[in-house]
């Protein structure tokens, strides 16, 4: 059991890494670190675990969110990261536009197909 | 690039739409330049549109003085107050917890307020604290990117000079940059208005005449000539004066679309002709538009009746409209654009300046004035407006020169009125210098003023046009 949500998280983290990488390509490091807090603070009144996230600029880190879960097997990890990547996703979208993002959203889509990536601005 | 529409007159036309959102600008000026008004402007014009703004002031001036000052203005509502009018005290921050606290301090009042727009007024007082430009560049540099993160359009309003804005690293930073000053231009105190830098959209550069007026900021648009060559179809239609004589010397009157030039001495009827010219249009359910920098318009409704015309009926339906702009209020750059909102708001077909003599002694740079009345020309040529400009030439006996400053050089049409001695008694003659894509008449012909209206008459003998 334990063995599979470290898997799962693992999966997530690494998503949100080549997230990272690919939109660091447009908005630098210190941009990305500051949309990823941003994002969390959004997330943060639905979901209070999503504050379980750490970031800083050398990237990403899912460990605690992994802890935490072993602690309480129903958390709804799924959707938690499904809105972080949407959230993300809409934000960079709007910061360097569709078209920029559409790219990243490509290549994210080639190595995690079934993760749905919107990035439409509004 | 979706734009952030700053409502104000004209603006949004010079940014090609508004500004980029989530852009860091800088409104800089000198204390009394009408910064403030112009962000304050802008952002009440937002709240109408569903926008919510947070003003943090670094100089601690009270919001009851700030409310005090914006309540003469429209654009201010006291509605917005609390709701999307956030008025925040960035200057007790500073003073008490120190500059390392400013971004912090911000983000909170982000995360608490959800602001789509954030000033800072004045931000300069901020660059004053910071011990070193090292240390102020870092915090620069993180507050344009925790910003534009929180999808917020920020304007940090500062006392800069002119000379500081290609130096101070916040400038480097900067996405905009509007930059505000005033001089004094012969009777004018003015106000211009330049954008320096603005990423993610076009802009018209160059500078823009603007006013704080009871409605808020009006900006108004430097005209200038285009530099490309003029493509513009020459309509084979003909407009003439209704004066049977002159318009057979005109072979049916002047091209359709074209700019004629009425060139004379004082009392030679060059307003009368031009006059003539709108209420033969006018007949013929045409729109004219009478410009006058010289005569009132009781007195050119006095003047044409006198002659024998009839404006009333014109005036009143509108195919006849008369402005008269005092030449002591004339003001170019404003009015040089006004003149184009109005040919084209009032679709008009016949436009007369009279005169642009009275243009020109309002402006203190010649070459101005000459950019403005080439601007004006190519736009009256775009839209096929047929025009008259008349010009004062003050040799009255001799006609040397049709006007000052080469102007004769845009006009498509030259007609010349002169003054010539005959029988020791003075004679008006006119003359048609040239007459774009018409056969003309060359003849001098002498022609009277008289209560039934203008007569041109026979050719005058051995009257010399051209000495």
């Amino acid at each position: 059991m334990n063995d599979l949500v470290d898997k799962k998280i693992e999966r997530y983290e690494t998503l949100l890494r080549e997230m990272w990488a690919a939109s660091e390509t447009y908005l630098g490091a210190f941009s990305v670190k500051l949309l990823v807090e941003r994002v969390v603070w959004d997330l943060s009144a639905e979901y209070r675990e999503i504050e379980l996230l750490h970031c800083h600029e050398g990237g990403i880190s899912c460990a605690e969110i992994a802890a935490s879960m072993k602690e309480n097997p129903n958390l709804p990890v799924d959707d938690i990261f499904m809105k972080f990547i949407t959230r993300y996703v809409e934000i960079l979208a709007k910061l360097i536009g569709s078209e920029k993002t559409d790219k990243v959203a490509k290549k994210l889509k080639e190595e995690f197909g079934n993760i749905p990536f919107y990035s439409k601005e509004e | 690039m979706e734009k952030l529409k700053t409502g104000i007159k004209n603006l949004d036309g010079i940014l090609s739409g508004g500004i980029p959102v989530y852009s860091l600008n800088i409104v800089s000026g000198s204390p009394g330049s009408g910064k403030t008004i112009f962000v304050q402007n802008i952002i009440f014009n937002s709240a109408r549109n569903g926008l919510k703004s947070l003003y943090l002031t670094t100089i601690s001036e009270s919001q009851f003085k700030m409310v005090r000052h914006l309540q003469e203005f429209e654009f201010f509502s006291d509605d917005f107050l609390g709701d999307r009018f956030i008025y925040g005290d960035l200057g007790a921050v500073l003073r008490k917890q120190g500059t390392e606290k400013v971004l912090e301090y911000l983000t909170e009042m982000i995360k608490r307020h959800q602001p789509n727009i954030l000033v800072i007024d004045s931000f300069k007082a901020i660059r004053d604290i910071f011990p070193d430009e090292k240390t102020f560049k870092a915090f620069v540099f993180d507050l344009a990117a925790a910003l534009s993160i929180w999808e917020v359009t920020v304007f940090l309003v500062g006392e800069y000079e002119e000379k500081e804005l290609t130096l101070l690293s916040e400038f480097a930073i900067a996405d905009g940059i509007f930059h505000l000053y005033g001089q004094e231009e012969k009777r004018f105190q003015k106000r211009y208005l330049r954008i320096l830098k603005m990423r993610g959209t076009n802009f018209e550069q160059g500078e823009h005449l603007f006013q704080i007026n009871p409605a808020g900021i009006e900006v108004y648009p430097r005209i200038k000539p285009k530099g490309e060559e003029l493509q513009y179809k020459v309509k084979p239609g003909k407009k003439g004066f209704g004066i049977t004589g002159l318009d057979e010397m005109l072979n049916g009157g002047f091209r359709e679309g074209t700019i004629t030039l009425i060139s004379g001495g004082t009392g030679t009827g060059k307003t009368a002709l031009a006059l003539k010219f709108l209420l033969d249009g006018a007949e013929k359910c045409e729109n004219g538009l009478f410009l006058s920098f010289e005569e009132p318009v009781s007195q050119l409704i006095d003047n044409a009746r006198q002659l024998g015309w009839e404006t009333d009926k014109y005036l009143a339906d509108g195919r006849l409209d008369i402005k008269f702009i005092s030449p002591i209020e004339l003001d170019v750059d404003k009015h040089a654009f006004e003149i184009l909102d109005m040919v084209s708001s009032k679709k008009i077909d016949r436009l007369v300046i009279d005169s642009i003599s009275s243009f020109e002694s309002s402006v203190s740079d010649i070459q101005k004035y000459k950019d403005y009345l080439w601007a004006i020309a190519q736009q009256i040529k775009r839209r096929h407006i047929t025009a008259i400009f008349t010009a004062l030439n003050e040799d009255l006996f001799s006609p040397a020169s049709v006007t000052k400053n080469q102007i004769s050089l845009l006009a498509d049409n030259i007609i010349i009125l002169r003054y010539v001695e005959k029988n020791s008694s003075i004679k008006k003659v006119l003359g048609i210098l040239k007459a774009r894509g018409t056969n003309h008449d060359r003849d001098i012909r002498e022609y009277e003023i008289t209560p039934g209206g203008i007569n041109v008459l026979g050719k005058l003998d051995k009257a010399n046009m051209f000495i």
